[in-house]
């Protein structure tokens, strides 16, 4: 048995009750608790209570207008990767994540702000007091970067590349109101605290702009076809006009503590028509500008080398949809 | 902080009072004797704990039992109506889909949750839907093979 | 026969499907405690000082031991007795336990134990054999006899020098298996219960229950006739469970503190420290043949982590090289093995006990030999096959071998002859071949009484009780000795009941390890109900008025000359007749086995053998090896239940294929483990594991029980040494550490110039 700690578990009802819940210092969110759960069974936080969404009513929904997508920050994976309103790109990395089960419960919201994970610290208690605790969790160093003094435990979740590479944006209620922001601006670069986000903030929904002429495609990199977190995600997406590139966008996770995106693309793609050289140009660029941690268990010269070569894949795939009508409108 | 918890497990309505934080698995086993949902690692990676929460397949180590409070829970103990087995239970049982029998009630759930929605599933889908149960006595290929058998039989 | 060779469905099967079937954890008894066992969170360190007070303090704890409690070493072997239930004086690896907190429930338990307060004063640790030996003056286990040296043997059979001069040619090379568990699903878990008379009950998920026994016994200073050992249900053990472990003594110990029932279950990351898995080993070797492809000599020289005990450690070492003479002739062989204690958790018998290994390095030296020779693969081995009833260089007997045939199956299965060396490039197949023992000639320690007993009880009812201490631990041992009780006594198989792992209600077995059960059990079981039978025909033929040959007892019934009697009748005659009918069987070892030392570890009374062929797709740019399809034949002697025979096919080759592409059971270089649960150990999943096609061969082995042999565990041996085969048909790497993970395959292809 790996008990949870005791802490009181509240089930609000209505946003509001929600946030009044959050206000008080130390409480948590909880929604699917796939991450949160296993988290605290290893002590890795210690919420003072734990807010459930489980009986929120609302936040479930997946609705499209003309100019964008909205996706209640309760919607599950499973829900996700079923819904014909999504960008195939999206509903793709939502069906390779974690296990059957875990997707019935996952949520998106739970997604974009997983924690950021390490080897060194998704451990026991007693397999951390053996290492000596790290920056992230009670200590004052780092295991993987030893002078640093920064947490570069690495971004491990599916799905924020896709959504940034599609310029999504997130909506987080708070008692002040609701704000929006980009999911780029939603990770901060410390791993111990990779989410940008305030303690007393829900993070309502996930909105994803209707981009006529842009193909988006996921690769993820594992060692089992399930289960298993990614050791390397790669997001593409692509705006074309005429079969000639209009904006190229690479997102990769497991490099750092946020979802790294590839700058200086433009200068390599757009304009150019989406064939073998400019693919091999952007896998290359990709590569350079690209530096896995050694904080993921596989090599990470392996990783590293595997960048090019899941950029190359992710662009093929969309390479006919850039050829031929200029992109998909994010349905499938 | 203990708290009243009313769950409607396999058609039963049973009310205990539990830690707030007690996970539905605990209490399954530990309060209500439903052994019959096993724990092989207690962190969401081997499917051992999987019940169905409204006839969906879920992990009971990672869902909290007062989350649950009102819904349908369905464990193995469940499965077997009026004396008589599933024919997912028949077909596993005279498959030699159970070698060990751990990780079979699990499956079972898993695999009950996939036949409500698709009545005849080819063995890709079957390893898709089994793909978070772990099984480390079979190689998994009679328990694919048990549920395309129980898939034929007409559901009772 | 009568149900031998068909598959009824398992007697345990129906619990099983239903979730009724109780396993260790499931069991629940009033006013039961709930213990925790405190761990070393340090690969090398002593204990300066502990102080249970804060533990003790905490409310709902009622008993707090320590090492000091438990001062008696206890080992599975006799000759090896090197551990302690709880550590003494210093930790020898992450993980060891160091004290254990009894409390009204697991919470409390695990805080209190959060509250007990170690001092520690780490020492180096040596945590590679390398290492090891390099650093006597690190002494890793106080009882070993040579610094670190667990245990060495040298073993020399024929000219091997001679023979390696005057080969066609000679294959060199070095290969290291990394070592990886069994990851059984289930957690260990036991509970005790000391009860007013001075008696101990252990229920326990071990695959040994009567060597738990006298363990208990030992450690705990109790005499054995106290104790009674019950194996519950188990969820798969695969060696991880034959031996004693901390957790019985502990939850032992408390309860005779404390009065009550104890329960101790371990976290899945406590089965990784707990382990007793496959021993990382490096393995040089050379194999040498003649023009023709014969081969003349195996030298080998391979090092051995042990981890932190001995275990079964003695075994394996001589199991490294003793098991490599057959399935193949050799006129020379020698090896030279050592065994070595780390600062790890201790290494164990896992499926295919210290063959696995070195029959991975052999069958890709087979498999150069071949290519160098221009010879098939599959008929190289044919070639070299030995036959039935020979003796092999290192002196064990070999009776029935379908080898050759297993070879053939798996050649016509995958379509070898279409395939082999014709795929193209980035795809191909790979063979192997393997032996492996029905039961070891000799039990653990050394005495003149049965291996295996059985016992049968018939009443007026009609209903048969069959009841041996032999393991089921999803084998399906208890569906073996059912359909014995059918075919011999004739009665329905719903009428069977059988009782297994038992000490107090069972005859002694001594559990289920290196393949020895049906082999075993089943003799025992077939003595125990001809028995029975002689009664129930004699009184049949009485009734019936006719000759006792001419009785035939079938389907519930006994008939002759068109007459019958129920099996209850049957029953009902022979208790007027004999009085209460019981009777016995008992399973003893024939002498086998080589005259040197050393020379009957290794010496079984039967050998399986097994071919595998695999099919393997290479990813050139990313590494990443895929494999299609695994055929494997295996001769089993006789299948007794051929759904159970292929479900252990089945399930070896899954093992065998994770363990060759994606599990491995390492350690920083500081003593953790690298991932020490089901998310970092990869146990290949419903999406991973391919198509396993199993063909069941039948050599009749006259010793065995209607001539069964083994199929528990040869049939994983040939799975890693096929896929590396079959990965250099692909893309003509060879690969010779494991896994075959894809950094590992791309660094070799790039090596090559290929990728
Ligand atoms: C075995 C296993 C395998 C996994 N594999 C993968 C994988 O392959 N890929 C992957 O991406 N993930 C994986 N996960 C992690 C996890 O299951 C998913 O990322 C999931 O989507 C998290 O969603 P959740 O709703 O369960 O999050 P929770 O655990 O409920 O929450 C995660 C975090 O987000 C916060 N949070 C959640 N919702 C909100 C909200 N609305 N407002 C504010 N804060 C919120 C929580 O407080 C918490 O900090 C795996 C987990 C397990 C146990
Ligand atoms: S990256 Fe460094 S600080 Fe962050 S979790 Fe890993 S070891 Fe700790
Ligand atoms: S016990 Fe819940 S997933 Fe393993
Ligand atoms: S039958 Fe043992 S784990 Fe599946």
């Amino acid at each position: 048995m790996l008990p949870l700690p005791s802490c009181a578990v509240s089930f609000p009802e209505t946003i509001e009750q929600a946030l009044e819940l959050l206000s008080r210092p130390g409480a948590r969110v909880v929604a699917g608790g796939t991450d949160l759960l296993p988290n605290l069974k290893r002590g890795l936080g210690r919420p003072s209570a734990l807010v459930s969404l489980a009986r929120l009513s609302g936040l479930d929904a997946v609705a499209r207008d003309e100019h964008e997508l909205r996706v209640g920050a309760r919607v599950t994976l499973a829900e996700l990767a079923r819904s014909s309103l999504l960008p195939a790109s999206v509903r793709y990395a939502a069906s390779l994540i974690a296990s059957p089960q875990i997707r019935n419960v996952a949520t998106i919201g739970g997604n974009l702000l997983l924690d950021t994970r390490c080897v060194y610290v998704n451990q026991s208690p007693l397999w951390r007091e053996g290492l000596g605790h790290c920056l992230k969790a009670d200590g004052t160093e780092c295991h993987v970067v030893p002078t640093g003094k920064r947490c570069v435990a690495a971004a491990s979740a599916d799905l924020p590349p896709i959504l940034v590479a599609l310029g999504a944006s997130v909506r987080v209620a708070s008692k002040d109101g609701v704000r929006t922001i980009p999911v780029e601006r939603l990770f901060s670069n410390d791993g111990a605290a990779p989410i940008a986000l305030g303690p007393a903030e829900l993070l309502v929904e996930v909105v994803i702009p209707r981009a006529p002429g842009t193909s988006s495609a996921y690769r993820k990199l594992r060692v089992r076809k399930a289960i298993d977190f990614p050791l390397l995600g790669v997001a593409v997406a692509v705006d074309a006009e005429g079969g000639l590139v209009r904006a190229l966008r690479v997102v990769a996770s497991c490099i750092g503590a946020t979802p790294r995106k590839v700058s200086g693309l433009d200068s390599i793609a757009v304009g150019k028509p989406l064939d073998d050289a400019t693919i091999e140009a952007v896998a290359e660029r990709c590569h350079g500008a690209l530096h896995p941690q050694t904080n993921i268990a596989a090599d990470v010269g392996w990783r590293r080398a595997m960048i090019p070569l899941l950029v190359t894949e992710a662009l093929h795939d969309v390479r006919d949809a850039v050829r031929t009508r200029g992109g998909d409108d994010g349905t499938a | 902080m203990q708290r009243l918890c009313t769950l409607n497990v396999n058609g039963e309505t049973r009310t205990l009072a539990i830690e707030e934080t007690d996970t539905l698995v605990d209490v399954l086993r530990d309060r209500l004797g439903l052994t019959g949902t096993k724990v092989g690692c207690d962190e969401g990676d081997c499917g051992a704990c999987t019940v169905l929460i409204d006839g969906r397949p879920v992990l009971s180590c990672l869902t909290l039992a007062l989350s649950v409070e009102g819904r349908a829970i369905e464990t193995i103990e469940g499965v077997a109506r009026d004396g008589r087995l599933h024919p997912l239970q028949e077909a596993f049982d005279a498959h030699g889909a159970a070698q060990c029998g751990f990780c079979t009630p699990g499956m079972i759930l898993s695999a009950k949750a996939l036949l409500e929605e698709n009545q005849d599933p080819t063995a890709d889908e079957i390893r898709h839907a089994l793909s978070g149960n772990l099984c480390r006595c079979t190689g998994y290929g009679r328990i694919v093979e048990a549920v395309q058998i129980a898939a034929k039989r007409p559901a009772r | 026969m009568k149900i031998v060779g068909t598959s009824k469905p398992r007697v345990d099967g129906a619990a099983k499907v239903t979730g009724q079937a109780r396993y260790a954890d499931d069991l629940a008894l009033p006013r039961m405690l709930h213990a925790r066992i405190l761990r070393s969170p340090h690969a090398h360190a002593r204990i300066v000082a502990i102080d249970l007070a804060p533990a003790r303090a905490t409310p709902g704890v009622l008993a707090a031991i320590v090492g000091e409690d438990l001062p008696v070493a206890y080992g599975i072997l006799p000759w090896t007795e090197d551990e302690y239930p709880l550590a003494i004086g210093r930790a020898l690896y992450v993980g060891d336990g160091v004290a254990a907190v009894a409390a009204i429930d697991e919470r409390t338990a695990i805080a209190a134990c959060a509250a007990v307060r170690v001092e520690w004063e780490k020492l180096p640790a040596v945590l590679s054999p390398a290492e090891a030996l390099a650093h006597p003056e690190i002494k890793v286990n106080e009882h070993a006899k040579d610094g670190n040296v667990s245990k060495q043997v040298d073993l020399s059979f024929g000219p091997v020098d001679e023979n390696l001069e005057r080969a066609a040619a000679v294959i060199e090379g070095e290969f290291h298996f990394e070592g990886t568990t069994h990851a059984a699903l289930e957690p260990h878990c036991a509970v005790a219960s000391w009860e007013p008379r001075g008696e101990l009950t252990v229920w326990s998920s071990t695959q040994v229950p009567h060597y738990l026994h006298r363990a208990l016994a030992k450690v705990l200073q109790l005499p054995e006739d106290r104790i009674r050992v019950v194996q519950p249900a188990v969820g798969g053990a695969f060696g991880g469970k034959s031996e004693p472990f901390d957790l019985e003594f502990c939850a032992a110990k408390l309860s005779m503190l404390t009065g009550r029932p104890v329960k101790i279950r371990y976290t899945r990351e406590e089965v990784f420290y707990a382990h007793r898995g496959r021993h990382p080993m490096h393995m040089r070797f050379r194999t040498a043949a003649d023009a023709e492809g014969k081969l003349l000599a195996v030298d080998s020289s391979i090092l051995i982590d042990g981890g932190a005990h001995s275990s079964f450690g003695l075994v394996t070492t001589y199991y490294s090289g003793q098991l490599l003479g057959a399935p193949y002739e050799l006129p020379a062989y020698r090896f030279h093995s050592t065994r070595v204690f780390t600062n790890k958790p201790a290494c164990g018998p896992k499926r295919g006990h210290g063959s696995v290994q070195p029959r991975f390095a052999i069958e890709c030296q087979l498999d150069e030999l071949a290519e160098r020779l221009e010879i098939d693969p599959i008929e190289l081995r044919r070639r070299n096959a030995m036959g039935s009833d020979e003796t092999t260089i290192n002196g064990q007997r070999v009776g029935s071998n379908g080898f050759l045939q297993c070879l053939d199956a798996v050649e016509r299965a995958s379509g070898w002859k279409e395939k082999f060396g014709k795929l193209p490039r980035g795809r191909g197949l790979g063979v192997a071949g393997s032996t492996y023992i029905s039961g070891t000639a000799y039990p653990i320690y050394p005495n003149e009484m049965p291996q295996s007993g059985v016992s049968v009880k018939l009443d007026r009812s009609g209903q048969v009780l069959v009841t041996s201490g032999v393991s089921e631990i999803g084998q399906g041992v208890e569906t073996v000795l059912a359909y014995i009780a059918v075919e011999e006594l004739g009665c329905e198989l719903a009428a069977v009941r059988v009782i297994t792992g038992d000490t107090l209600l069972c005859p002694v077995d001594l559990g289920a390890y290196s393949s020895r059960v049906t082999f075993m059990a089943g003799t025992a079981a077939i003595e125990a109900c001809r028995a029975m039978r002689a009664h129930l025909v004699e009184a049949a033929a009485k009734a019936l008025e006719c000759d006792p040959s001419e009785i035939e007892l079938a389907g519930g019934r006994a008939s002759a000359r068109g007459r019958e009697l129920s099996f209850r009748e049957v029953a009902r005659l022979a208790e007027s007749a004999k009085g209460t009918l019981v009777t016995a069987g008992g399973y003893r070892t024939r002498k086998v086995g080589g005259e040197y030392r050393g020379g009957s570890i290794g010496a079984s009374p039967a050998y399986s053998f097994t071919a595998h062929v695999a099919e393997v797709s290479v990813d050139e740019r990313s590494g990443v090896v895929t494999v299609e399809n695994i055929w494997v034949a295996h001769d089993c002697g006789r299948a007794l239940h051929p759904i159970h025979v292929m479900g252990q096919m089945e399930g070896s080759a899954y093992m065998g294929f994770g363990e060759a592409l994606m599990e491995s059971h390492t350690f920083h270089a500081n003593g953790l483990h690298r991932g020490p649960s089901l998310l970092d150990y990869k146990l290949p999943t419903t999406l991973d594991t391919p198509a396993v096609h199993a063909s069941i061969v039948e050599a009749n082995e006259p010793g065995g029980p209607y001539g069964a042999k083994e199929v528990g565990e040869g049939p994983l041996h040939p799975s890693i040494p096929a896929i590396a085969n079959a990965i250099h048909d692909a893309v003509g790497i060879r690969l010779r550490a494991l896994p075959f993970s894809p950094d590992r395959v791309r660094a070799a292809l790039l090596a090559k110039g290929g990728g």
